[in-house]
């Protein structure tokens, strides 16, 4: 069964999130080098304007289903290096692909 | 792709190309040449002419006039002014600024060709020369000599001037006052008479044995022989026994009826060095060329002569000007390495990091090396003006690499990878880098627009500031976060020492953030009081500018003086002598400070150069004084020359004196009254008035007047009737009495390849006396003999000893300089008092103030203007950034206050304002400005965020406190050494220094309270307002119940 995990971030932490798929021998993902954001309980939205300056990445990434938790906890790991930068993800089921 | 992200991603390609601007800049910086202020003489051409014999009015009517008339037509001509003297005529001609100093002398030289046919036939060609008679020479040597010194104009002339004249940009090379050799004979009238022998045909007879013919060949067998009839003197002595005939079977010889005197001329212009005899050696450079390069080349070539000249000729500096140039530019370098210093240490002291303030100081070389090359690539110089602006500039290059950096640092603190944040730090900042830039470029651009002089100088200041502030930024995008990326490292906060420099400096900048919050907080709560109180303190800024003096540029103390003094209109130059020479002891024995005076005193029979630098008469004497350094001495020349002031005054002998203290044309600090009319007598008189109600005022220090007092002359009265009986013409009678009264000379005497003139002339007994004159004998067309007063009369009148023209009116000026402690503007004030109160003013009179005073009011004119555009660039360019009218009102706020404390800074310190310190002001406006934007750039992001009004203020506050007062501090402490330096050539800048702290300091502390309060007082009730205003626009969600709504989570 895959699964697709949605990664959101601070592009501060673009290089880490790509060591992180490199490691996991994760081959295939869609990224989005710039995009808006903000966060849902607190931290800094990430606009790109005057006012929130800073800019989000996105990568969008369909593996198996057991890759999923490996996937996860690195990203928490990341995460608690330090919270100000911001990274979540999200998992999708992937109902059908060809 | 991004500069910053090419720039981090090649760190090397990044490194390279800016080496590869050090090594240009480095190797642009060692072939600047060094000058004083930028090129700013205007180009000048003179024309001078010597006719000798003919007295100034003459000159006027017969050569001035003329060459005026064929000069006026020369294009690009701006102004031509002329000065008339007895027995030269000198038309200046000044140009366009744009001309072609080449192109321009040929059509003056054309000019002056069409002119020659219009000019008395026996006068030499006009000299053109490429000088401004009004600059001063830039050497002045004293050359004194005991043995060789009846030789000394002969042997400087072929041993040193023709050396001199071979450096490239050297006008002319001049010895004046050196004795000069020629052969006179002096003949006995009442002698010529008895043989029946004229003037005319001995110095025919002279000019005819002085010849060497060559006669063709003559061949005899096998040989050819050239034949030569020689009778060239070999020596002096041979001259007397000329054989001019016989007479009653008795062989007349030249010593019958003359005497021959091979000696030194009689009439010259004396010169004591030190009370020993001598001579002054003049240099002058072509108005175009560089000073320094000039003096140092003709004193290379000075040291080289110096092999060949015989030992007991000495030279000795009266004045160089070039050393004083490159003192003071040396100075300046000085202090600008001392600011560089303190904005390390003041950058250090804020970020604590040796690491990131190495990043920071690394673009101030950068930045003011590309003004280097922009220097050379327009071939400007390292001058006082490219270097303080240079000074200015280092406080504001560090600004946006500092924003940079700390942004950069924030995210390496949150622990991103150096690389990363060097990318996304700068990306997040580096429009608003870029838009700061633009507000200092919108002030110091206008400067570049200036016309005329000042323009010159601001031209220079304001493309520097320019060029290295956009140099800055662009570093501080593209080599600031490449070397942040390499050098910063990600650092474990726990592992900080307790004890190190970074934790102490920050806790004592947190207490006083902390501090700053409560003062916010207190002042937000006390708006009015503290608005009212800060325009209050305006007010009487206002007020008290009133009491600031203004002056051109200040003065230069350059261990030199000169002294003008005049005595009684025709008095004998040995009297002169015995009065220089009493005025000589008194100074030495009064002022110990004095190492060198050089007198020089009399006139020169034929003008020369040296006689242009300055005004000379058997009765004026002039003084050149040269002190003992500058740290040896504890008075300033300025003092020093107040006492011989004073000294003067104590000789009842001198009519009129002057002290001058500058050596530069350009440092003349006098308010210059012109009186333009055509009548003598008139002119003289209103200007004597206008002297004598100026002396009323203390105020005023030295009054001269360009038209020295009338001189006695004789003039010859032809009665035409008895001309015609006896078949002559007025110019047979002028040529005749030139010939027996200047002399008659056709003929050289030749001694090792020199030649002198033989004059030949009645002696000085037969032409000293009116009645003398008129005896003189005269051969009519008849061949008889008759006496000049039978052809008419000799009457006795007085006529001007020089005749100034200006653009073909003729016109004299009244120099006003300032007393010791006033400033130039106060006299000017005076002056034009004195115009405006002046009654029953002749006709055809007018008045015209000039001189600096004229440049001074051109440049403040200016300066206001160039204020005035600065404030609406900045305007526009803030309005712009914040998308708002009111935004850069609250900024601009902070302005004013910059000139409180440029006002109180010049109070304090007793510095009037001169344009310099103005240009200070001028640049405030761009500097202080910056705080302003820093603090409400981050008000309005706070408020945008969503934080309550006075929260968001007192946190901005807090927030951004350490980057005003850094950059504030950078600048400040960058002009603390201009202010205190002491060295030569510091009274230029140091207005600037202390006008520039002053207005910065105090408007650094007034920006942190009053931006705060206005921002508060104009922002009450904004964002309440705009949230209905939105709500209206959004009309669609007007049914939407608010119970439905979610609870908003925080």
């Amino acid at each position: 069964m895959k699964k697709a995990v949605f990664i959101a971030y601070n592009q501060a932490l673009t290089e880490r999130v790509d060591y992180i798929l490199k490691q996991l021998n994760i081959k295939g993902f869609t990224q989005w080098p710039v995009v808006n954001g903000a966060g849902t309980f607190g931290g800094e939205p990430r606009m790109g304007t005057h006012t929130w300056p800073e800019m989000n990445s996105a990568t969008l990434t369909v593996v198996e289903e057991e890759m999923v938790p490996l996937l996860l906890k690195y990203v928490q790991k990341l995460d608690e290096v330090n919270k100000e930068n911001g990274i979540r993800a999200f998992v999708w089921d992937i109902t059908s692909l060809y | 792709m991004s500069i910053y992200s090419t720039a981090v991603n090649k760190p090397i390609s990044t490194l390279m190309i800016f080496t590869a601007i050090l090594v240009l800049g480095i190797a642009s910086y060692l072939q600047l040449p060094v000058d004083q202020y930028p090129k700013m003489d205007p180009p000048y051409i003179t024309v001078m002419a010597a006719y000798p014999g003919a007295n100034a009015s003459d000159i006027e009517e017969n050569v001035t006039k003329i060459l005026e008339d064929q000069l006026n037509s020369v294009d690009e001509l701006k102004e031509m002014t002329s000065t008339s003297y007895d027995n030269l005529s000198v038309v200046s001609l000044e140009f366009e600024w744009e001309v072609n100093l080449d192109e321009a002398s040929n059509d003056v030289r054309d000019a002056v060709d069409k002119a020659m046919q219009d000019l008395p036939d026996d006068m030499d060609r006009p000299t053109i020369m490429k000088i401004n008679t009004s600059s001063m020479p830039i050497l002045i040597y004293a050359v004194t000599a005991k043995e060789s010194y009846p030789g000394l104009d002969k042997i400087i002339d072929d041993k040193l001037i023709t050396r001199l004249n071979r450096v490239d940009g050297l006008a002319s090379a001049v010895l004046s006052g050196g004795p000069e050799r020629v052969v006179y004979v002096d003949l006995d009238p009442n002698k010529l008479d008895a043989y029946n022998l004229t003037l005319e045909q001995i110095g025919s007879k002279i000019q005819a044995e002085n010849m060497d013919v060559a006669s063709g060949n003559v061949k005899m067998g096998l040989m050819d022989y050239s034949l030569r009839v020689e009778g060239e003197f070999e020596e002096s002595d041979q001259i007397k026994d000329i054989v001019l005939g016989t007479m009653n079977n008795r062989t007349i010889y030249l010593h019958d009826v003359a005497t021959v005197r091979d000696t030194v001329k009689d009439i010259t212009l004396e010169q004591t060095i030190n009370r020993r005899d001598g001579g002054v050696l003049m240099i002058t450079k072509q108005t175009d060329a560089n000073a320094v390069e000039v003096a140092e080349q003709a004193k290379k070539e000075i040291e080289l002569a110096k092999k060949e000249l015989p030992s007991d000729i000495q030279f000795q500096i009266i004045s160089d000007n070039s050393r004083f140039i490159i003192q003071s530019v040396d100075n300046l370098q000085e202090t600008l390495l001392y600011a560089l210093l303190f904005v390390v240490i003041v950058v250090f002291l804020f970020l604590g990091r040796w690491r990131a303030t190495f990043i920071i100081a690394l673009t101030i070389p950068i930045s003011l090396i590309v003004a280097f090359i922009y220097l050379f690539a327009t071939g400007e110089s390292l001058n006082m003006i490219s270097l303080s602006s240079l000074s200015i500039a280092i406080g504001m290059v560090v600004d946006d690499a500092i924003v940079v950096l700390e942004n950069v640092t924030k995210h390496i603190d949150r622990g991103s990878r150096p690389r990363e944040a060097a990318k996304y730090g700068t990306n997040e900042v580096w429009l608003s880098v870029i838009v700061t830039t633009l507000v200092t470029v919108a002030v110091f651009f206008p400067l570049t627009l200036v016309t005329g002089m000042t323009g010159i100088i601001f031209k220079q200041l304001g493309w520097i500031v320019c060029i290295t502030i956009i140099t800055s930024t662009i570093t501080a995008i593209s080599l600031t976060p490449m070397l942040c990326s390499q050098l910063l490292k990600l650092q474990d906060k726990t592992k900080l020492k307790k004890h190190s420099f970074y934790a102490m400096s920050s806790r004592a900048l947190d207490k006083l953030d902390a501090f700053y919050e409560r003062l916010i907080n207190w002042v937000l709560h006390h708006k009015t009081v503290v608005i009212c109180s800060m325009f209050g303190l305006f007010g009487v800024s206002v007020f008290m500018a009133r009491y600031i003096q203004t002056d051109f540029m200040p003065m230069n103390d350059q261990s030199e003086m000169s002294a003008y003094a005049k005595m009684q209109s025709g008095q004998r130059v040995e009297e002169t002598k015995r009065v220089a020479l009493a005025i000589d002891s008194v100074i030495r024995a009064r002022i110990p400070e004095i190492n060198l005076i050089n007198l020089s005193y009399g006139t020169e029979e034929e003008a020369s150069t040296a006689s242009l630098m300055n005004t000379t008469g058997s009765n004026i004497l002039n003084m050149r004084i040269r002190t003992v350094e500058r740290e040896e001495r504890d008075r300033s020349v300025f003092e020093i020359a107040d006492q011989m002031r004073a000294i003067f005054k104590e000789f009842p002998e001198i009519v009129e004196f002057t002290v001058s203290t500058g050596s530069m044309g350009f440092a003349s600090n006098t308010a210059d009254i012109e009186v333009i009319g055509h009548d003598f007598a008139t002119t003289t008189a209103v200007a004597q008035r206008i002297s004598h109600e100026a002396s009323k005022f203390p105020a005023v220090g030295d009054i001269k007047i360009s038209r020295d007092d009338d001189k006695m002359e004789l003039q010859v009265v032809l009665d035409q009737d008895k001309l015609a009986q006896h078949a002559l013409t007025t110019a047979e009678i002028g040529q005749y009495m030139r010939n027996r009264v200047y002399g008659f000379r056709n003929t050289k005497f030749k001694e090792d390849g020199e030649e002198y003139d033989i004059i030949v002339r009645l002696d000085e007994k037969y032409r000293s006396s009116i009645t003398d004159v008129e005896n003189i004998l005269i051969t009519d067309g008849h061949g008889q003999k008759v006496r000049l007063k039978e052809l008419g009369h000799i009457r006795e009148y007085y006529s001007p000893p020089t005749i100034e023209r200006k653009n073909k009116q003729r016109l004299l000026t009244v120099s006003l300089s300032p007393a010791a402690g006033v400033a130039l503007g106060e006299v000017a004030g005076i002056a034009q008092n004195i115009i405006d109160n002046m009654e029953d003013v002749p006709q055809d009179v007018t008045f015209y103030i000039g001189g600096s005073y004229e440049d001074q009011q051109e440049s403040f004119g200016s300066l206001i203007m160039l204020l005035l555009l600065s404030l609406m660039l900045v305007y526009i360019v803030m309005a712009a950034q914040f998308e708002s009218f009111k935004m850069p009102f609250i900024i601009m706020m902070a302005i004013p206050f910059a000139f409180t404390g440029v006002v109180l800074a010049l109070l304090m310190t007793h510095t009037s304002l001169s344009v310099v310190a103005a240009l200070g002001a001028v640049m405030l406006v761009g500097i202080v400005t910056k705080n302003g934007i820093v603090l409400i750039d981050f008000i309005n992001l706070l408020r945008e965020r969503g934080v309550p009004l006075y929260e968001a203020i007192a946190k901005a506050c807090r927030s951004r406190l350490r980057p005003v007062l850094m950059t504030s501090l950078t600048t400040i402490l960058g002009m603390v050494p201009m202010a205190l330096s002491s060295g030569e050539g510091s009274e230029t800048w140091k207005p600037m220094g202390i006008a520039v702290i002053g207005g910065m300091v105090f408007s650094t502390l007034i920006t942190l309270i009053i931006v705060p309060a206005i921002y508060a007082a104009t922002n009450k009730s904004g964002n309440r307002n705009k949230e209905k205003k939105l709500a209206k626009q959004y009309l669609f969600m007007e049914g939407v119940e608010e119970e439905t709504l979610p609870a908003v989570t925080q």
